[in-house]
């Protein structure tokens, strides 16, 4: 087993155990620092895939700038266990089963999916993750919806200033 | 690409004139003018006058029935402009940024009608949806407006997320955005035509359209949006977006169809959905005391209407689903233009309509008649037509009997408010003074109803030639 796998699988381990975590944490500020333990360890994938740049752009944006707004978020609701709204236990009977069917199928789907079996990941290759190739990919390939997309940015500023003017 | 640029600029100029005019009825004839510049671009390039040509690496395609499409859009806009414009001019201070947001929806719907690929399709909906939050939630003082906007936020944001996994599934399975069958693209990466994950992708792709096009059991939403949002922007919400989600749907879905392959499940899904969402929609609508409420739930009734260019895809399809949105788009605008001058959305509040004013009533009883799919107006042939491409397509019988049922029961709710106008006494009030003008908009886009209704090719004359 080539160093990459072991830190492939540890990564791989990393994401699961975190991700479980954030759902399982009962304090939501727990339940944040575990989902950025969890893009930290995607990036680490990223890394593996030769994606420097998704991997650092994936750590800027959303272990930190994102992250950083929800603990305000969280911390400016001021939850307590009081004011926690009491959750029906037939709703959250009803979320786990059709949660757990969805889960089961696709498990089942993912383990006999012809695209999956006996395929890894290309580890150490490829470089379309690099900053010069991505750039180049994103203004020339993909330039039409990179500028589109600034409708789509002007339209969510508009109702920023909309819902915060008084 | 005319449309989609002049959209977005209409936009940034409705923008500007919020801070250059002062007058709010001034920034109405901006928005109508800016309006009828976008439906002019749009003509020029449905007849092939390429104004504004850009290369977009296959990623945008146009063809006619989009561009038609989107006339209709642009058509029904305008007429939800000019009858509604002064009713967005009272929802709130912010006038302009209100037009500017509308535009940025039609720019969304110009996408949508012009993908040719996940890529564009998922911005398309995005620029579809965020304006939409907005609009919802205006009426910052009220606490039922605020709880839609926060409501249809955090749905529509779990559905966006699903539609993203869908299309990273389908990707990771084609290595492609594009709208190709999967089955023809997997003998170039190499694997196996017979894939696992294109078709789960498709599925969640499914799944979170039904959401946005608000189909049962996935219209949770929709009642208590529509109920909530102000009524100028549930009319634009309930019709014209709700149409382009349609539209979005049929192209992406008829593109992807053989990848679900030639089994019954597929239809067997879309059988027990279409089912599902008349029955949740009619039924529940019967027993609304509010009218603004039952033409939430009546809206998700005529979305089991328009799943049927889903269920068989065939010429009547194209047809029928350019003459259910000018249908349905038209008449919905007009009743909502009519709720909205009303003092009272219950039903009592219409008691006496047609004493006080008579054209309102008759107005709005040709609007209903043509909800309910009454021959003579246009909403029979848009019925006819979906039932017809379902018969057509081999589809099954009962699903086509079960659908005219529904209709059937539609015609009830639908006449409640027809009998409170007309058969029972009372002093329905508006909220503003009826103008004149306003009366004269109503009295044309009922006879566009009627004239559609005698002779539906009137429209699709236009789209052939």
């Amino acid at each position: 087993m080539a160093i990459t796998h072991i830190i492939f699988w540890f990564l791989t381990a990393l994401a699961l155990v975190s991700a479980l975590m954030v759902l399982l944490s009962k304090n939501p500020v727990y339940s944040v620092l575990w989902l950025i333990a969890v893009f930290f360890a995607i990036s680490g994938h990223y890394i593996l895939l030769n994606a420097q740049f998704l991997a650092i752009v994936n750590m800027i944006v959303y272990a930190g700038a994102i992250m950083v707004l929800f603990l305000f978020v969280i911390m400016l609701m001021n939850l307590d266990k009081e004011t926690e709204p009491q959750k029906d236990i037939w709703m959250k009977v009803a979320g786990v089963i059709s949660g757990g069917c969805l889960l089961i199928q696709l498990v089942r789907l993912a383990k006999d999916a012809p695209e999956m079996v006996n395929k890894t990941a290309l580890l150490k290759t490829g470089s379309i993750g690099l900053i010069e190739n991505l750039g180049k990919v994103l203004f020339s390939d993909y330039v039409v919806p990179f500028e589109i997309s600034s409708v789509l940015f002007l339209s969510a500023m508009v109702g920023a200033v909309v819902i915060g003017k008084k | 690409m005319n449309a989609i640029i002049l959209s977005a600029l209409c936009g940034v100029v409705m923008m500007f004139s919020g801070i250059l005019l002062k007058n709010k009825s001034a920034i109405k004839y901006v928005a109508i003018a800016a309006l009828l510049v976008l439906i002019i671009g749009n003509l020029f390039q449905f007849y092939g006058i390429y104004t504004i040509d850009i290369d977009s690496k296959g990623l945008l395609s146009f063809d006619r029935t989009g561009l038609f499409f989107n006339t209709i859009i642009f058509v029904a806009t305008l007429a939800y402009f000019i009858l509604s414009g002064s009713d967005i001019e009272r929802a709130g201070p912010d006038v302009a940024e209100y037009f500017a947001l509308i535009f940025f929806v039609l720019c969304g719907v110009t996408i949508l009608t012009s993908f040719n690929g996940l890529l564009m399709f998922f911005i398309g909906i995005e620029i579809l949806s965020i304006p939409l939050y907005i609009l919802t939630g205006s009426d910052k003082k009220n606490l039922k407006s605020n709880e839609a906007s926060l409501k249809y936020f955090l749905m529509g944001s779990f559905s966006t997320g699903i539609l993203l996994m869908g299309i990273t599934l389908i990707y990771g399975a084609t290595g492609s955005f594009g709208l190709q069958s999967t089955t023809i693209k997997s003998a170039v990466t190499g694997f196996s035509s017979a894939g696992i994950l294109a078709p789960v992708g498709l599925v969640l792709l499914f799944i979170s359209m039904c959401f946005k096009v608000s189909a049962a059991p996935f219209h949770f939403w929709a009642p208590d949006v529509y109920d909530g949002a102000p009524s100028v922007f549930t009319s634009f919400m309930a019709t014209i977006v709700k149409a382009a989600g349609f539209f979005a749907f049929i192209k992406l879905f008829a593109a992807k169809s053989e990848d679900f392959g030639p089994g019954p499940a597929w239809k067997l899904i879309l059988f027990v959905i279409i089912v599902a969402t008349l029955f949740i929609g009619n039924i529940t609508a019967v027993f609304q005391q509010s009218v603004k409420r039952m033409l939430a739930y009546s809206s998700i009734a005529q979305a089991g209407f328009m799943l049927f260019a889903l269920y068989s895809t065939n010429d009547f399809t194209k047809d029928g689903i350019l003459l259910y949105t000018a249908a349905y788009s038209f008449a919905t605008i007009g009743i909502f233009s009519i709720l909205t001058k009303m003092e009272d959305y219950s039903l009592d509040g219409f008691n006496g309509l047609s004493k006080s004013q008579p054209v309102l009533a008759f107005t709005n009883t040709v609007f209903f008649l043509s909800l309910s799919g009454i021959p003579l107006t246009a909403g029979f042939f848009a019925k006819y037509y979906m039932l017809a491409s379902a018969i057509k397509g081999g589809g099954s019988l009962s699903l086509v009997i079960i659908a005219v049922l529904f209709a059937a029961v539609s015609v009830y709710y639908y006449f409640k408010v027809i009998q409170a106008m007309y058969f029972k006494e009372g002093v329905a009030a508006t909220n503003t003074p009826i103008t004149g003008n306003f009366k004269v908009a109503l009295i044309v886009l009922a006879a566009i109803i009627v004239i559609l209704g005698i002779y539906p090719t009137a429209l699709l004359g236009f789209y052939y030639f």
